[in-house]
């Protein structure tokens, strides 16, 4: 699918960690049930529950498991992944698997925290929500972030106050710098002020 | 402004525009047409002898228009580069018996008639705008008869006339009579902070420019009287509240009001300011020798091609958009490209010099890092199921597909460091020949198959853009807002990549309702990508209803990052409706998409799915 | 140049008379409940002009 969708990979092991967040996510959603839950879906091969995933235990018992268990995806049931998304992409990384084989299902933000009063109803949407991060795992492949050289100068448009600033800051950390300025001289329409508040200086 | 002429790392392109930006962050090719000035800016001096033969006469516009100055000449004393120029427009000609006077004047040679545009490809790996702001032109606000009264100037015309480098050398005097004013009205928010006329925001500076001007009147003439008829007066900046305080300790009248009008005394051309004190509730006729229009800033007429140039949008009120309008203020949405001064938005000089040190900071990070990485999750074109029809070159805001061209066996080619992964390409491709890496077809249908397996009556498939819609389930989730447990979120990067057949999936696998949920237009953090959502989600409308599904149950809503109480309050609603929705419909709905719902087309995707599944 | 076009919530059911420019692709929301599930309508609804 990605060019290389031939040599199709021999196992889909996945690992699960189901985190508590101390109370914000298991004071309302079962993570226990969850867990178990977690083991019965395809390509599952070890679940694990943790307190606080994102510390350092937590984080460990992942780079643990993905060797113990010789994982190749890893699904976090947690927060959202605009907090933690890096984190455990990181994380899996340190433990040599591809940080795109990572994938969260949100289950705080989106679940304990808006259904409190809920808890059952909040369990199983848990429960979808793990099983739809661990469907998208199963299909996830190996990404390597593309990079490319960056030219090493820059443009300034605008010869006014701002651009010329501008200018001479890249210039002075080092950088080549063309400034292009629409008129035949530079100044803006700052060139044209008197004295400038606050401290009514000239402008130019 | 001289340490710009002559740093060694700055490369002055004055007289100058850029015509034309390809390439992408850290390679820009940028192609820049230098006019010709029809002299060498090197070797002139500035010694004045074109200047002073030049017949010709016109009105200078540095100075407002108030002195002259030659067909040649330089735009003011302290230019940069100390240099003159030549107007064509209003040079006699070329033709050395038409004038031809300054080149037998210049000593150094240094004009030529003939001299041509010069054109600069230049490559850099970083740009910044900083192309500034107009101001206000306030013809259009007639009762203040800018066009009028000659006495009725605007503040730009005002620092003209007051500054020692003016034409009058500092000594203020009306238009009409030359005599200094003993009496001075300024008017406040002439463009600014209306809805009708003009700009419906504030445009910062004026009311700090105008107490200036006050103070410097003191301080030349403190028999004046200034008067300055205001809405607000706005001073929030460091020292600005002291500066107003002085003014009105040296007897600046403020008066809360605007005038309805301006009239002129046709014999002693004073004017008559006719204004409600919404202070005291009384109507005062006020006589003064000279008004000044504060006028307010607005974008650039002209900004509007090198912001297409660079990709970039503008916001509601007409300057570019930020990535992020306040954690990315100095960045553009295109990478790469940052923002300095009043091209932002209005502000100050110490605030347009900030951004300027706060965008080349953010700019060096690329720089000095040497290289760019980009997030893989960028759109990968299938070339064996392309028809060549363009429309992935035509949706992408970013300008990130090369064109297709059939007859050379050209396939449209994604430039990989330009494309942001909004997916739009991918959801619009017609032949679903394009896959976004790490956002595929395949884990989406994957994502809605789990949600769905179980009891999928009771569930709403959300598809919510992460930077928006998804967001702003988070902070209801922070904010500990309660709703309905049934909705699913699927998240995407941009709503533009929530293809038809998403939607067709999900309701052919029993879902009872859909949404397509993404940003509010002006917050869209792929530039347009929004709009094609909604041309999608109106089209598929009109589809459902065709094959006799209910448009109702698919649902779209623009829910920014912040909007949490929205988001809860449009769960519950879409709960409202999924509860209406009978099994029996759903039933119905399954057969028909079972049936009839599979186009040609569909073959290719479903192809790569099940190999990538098998 | 807008023209006036007939318009359908599909949250509220709320029909109504707006503006509408064509090319100009603008964020649509219901007047009545503030939805963005807003439907440009081909045709009046025909119920509408009988009452």
């Amino acid at each position: 699918m990605n060019g290389n969708g031939t040599n199709a990979e021999p196992e889909i092991r996945i690992g699960v960690f189901v985190c508590d967040c101390g109370l914000n996510i298991a004071g309302v959603v079962d993570t226990v049930a969850v867990a178990e839950y977690a083991k019965t879906l395809p390509d599952v091969v070890v679940v694990q529950g943790n307190k606080y995933t994102c510390a350092d235990p937590g984080q460990n018992e992942i780079k643990r498991a993905i060797k113990e268990h010789n994982l190749n995806r890893v699904v976090v049931a947690s927060c959202t992944p605009k907090i933690h998304e890096h984190t455990f992409r990181t994380c899996v990384a340190e433990a040599g698997l591809n940080p795109y084989l990572m994938e969260m299902a949100n289950i705080r933000e989106h679940c304990s925290w808006v259904h409190q009063q809920e808890k059952q109803p909040a369990t199983r949407k848990a429960m979808d929500l793990v099983r739809s991060s661990v469907n998208r795992a199963r299909l996830l492949q190996p990404q390597v972030e593309p990079t490319f050289p960056v030219t090493q100068a820059a443009l300034v448009i605008g010869g006014g106050v701002a651009g010329i600033q501008a200018a001479l800051d890249f210039a002075d950390t080092g950088h080549q710098v063309y400034l292009v300025e629409k008129e035949p001289s530079i100044g803006g329409i700052m060139a044209a002020i008197d004295k400038t508040y606050p401290t009514m200086d000239c402008s130019i | 402004m001289m340490d710009v002429g002559r740093h060694p790392r700055i490369k002055l392109l004055t007289n100058s525009e850029v015509e034309n930006v390809t390439g992408f962050v850290g390679n820009f090719q940028v192609s820049v047409r230098k006019k010709t000035r029809y002299i060498d800016e090197d070797a002139c001096t500035a010694c004045s002898e074109c200047e002073v033969v030049c017949p010709v006469v016109v009105p200078d516009e540095y100075q407002e228009g108030f002195s002259s100055r030659k067909a040649i000449y330089i735009p003011f004393p302290q230019a940069v580069p100390s240099s003159y120029v030549l107007d064509m427009d209003n040079c006699l000609g070329t033709n050395p018996i038409a004038c031809g006077k300054c080149a037998d004047a210049c000593d150094k040679d240094c004009i030529d008639y003939d001299m041509e545009d010069e054109h600069f490809d230049l490559e850099v790996g970083t740009i910044t705008l900083a192309t500034g702001m107009q101001p206000y032109d306030p013809t259009e606000m007639d009762e203040y008869g800018y066009t009028r009264f000659e006495n009725v100037i605007t503040s730009m015309e005002f620092e003209r006339l007051i500054c020692a480098g003016g034409p009058v050398e500092g000594h203020f005097v009306r238009p009409t009579d030359r005599k200094t004013p003993k009496s001075v009205a300024f008017i406040q928010c002439v463009g600014s902070r209306s809805v009708n006329r003009g700009v419906p925001y504030c445009s910062n500076i004026c009311c700090m420019n105008t107490v200036k001007d006050t103070l410097l009147l003191q301080d030349h003439y403190p028999d004046l009287q200034s008067k300055v008829f205001y809405m607000d007066i706005r001073s929030f900046g460091k020292g600005f509240e002291d500066l107003y305080r002085r003014s009105k300790e040296v007897g600046v009248q403020y008066i809360r009001g605007l005038p309805g009008n301006i009239e002129e005394d046709p014999v002693t051309q004073n004017l008559y300011l006719t204004a409600e004190n919404t202070l005291t509730g009384k109507v005062t006729t006020h006589e003064v020798d000279m008004v000044v229009l504060a006028v307010g800033l607005v974008p650039r007429q002209d900004s509007e091609l090198i912001r297409q140039m660079l990709t970039l949008s503008p916001t509601s009120d007409g300057f570019v958009m930020e990535a992020h309008p306040k954690l990315k203020p100095v960045d553009a949405p295109t990478r790469g490209v940052y923002f300095a001064g009043c091209v932002e938005a209005p502000k100050d000089i110490k605030d347009s010099v900030t951004q300027a040190s706060a965008a080349v900071a953010r700019a060096n990070i690329l720089l000095n890092a040497g290289e760019v990485k980009i997030e893989a999750i960028t759109s990968v074109i299938h070339e064996e199921e392309c028809n060549y029809c363009g429309r992935c070159v035509r949706v992408c805001p970013f300008h990130a597909i090369t064109p297709a061209n059939k007859k050379a066996g050209l396939y449209p080619k994604v430039v990989e460091a330009a494309c942001s992964g909004c997916g739009t390409c991918a959801a619009e491709c017609t032949t679903d020949c394009i896959s976004m890496r790490h956002f595929e077809d395949a884990q989406y249908y994957a994502q809605v198959d789990a949600i769905l397996a179980e009891d999928p009556m009771e569930k709403i498939v959300a598809f919510a853009c992460n930077w928006c819609s998804y967001a702003g389930g988070d902070n209801a989730g922070t904010s500990r807002l309660q709703y309905p447990h049934n909705v699913r979120l699927v998240r995407t990067m941009c709503s533009g990549r929530v293809d038809e057949d998403f939607i067709m999936h999900a309701f052919r696998k029993g879902a009872p309702l859909v949404l397509v949920s993404g940003c509010h237009f002006s917050d869209c953090h792929y530039i347009d990508a929004v709009t094609w959502t909604q041309q999608r989600i109106e089209k598929t409308w009109d589809k459902l209803e065709k094959m006799g599904i209910r448009p109702e149950r698919l649902q779209l809503e623009w829910i920014s990052a912040a909007e949490g109480q929205k988001f809860a309050r449009v769960m519950r609603e879409l709960e409202e409706l999924r509860r209406r929705v009978t099994k029996e419909e759903v039933d119905n709905t399954m057969r028909i998409l079972s049936n009839g719902f599979k186009t040609a087309t569909k073959k290719a995707a479903t192809k790569r799915v099940a190999a990538v599944i098998s | 140049m807008s023209e006036s076009a007939y318009f359908k919530c599909l949250r509220c059911a709320h029909e109504y008379v707006g503006e509408y420019t064509p090319k100009a692709v603008e964020e649509k929301t219901c007047p009545k409940c503030g939805s963005n599930s807003v439907r440009r309508l081909k045709s009046p609804p025909a119920e509408k002009a009988a009452g």
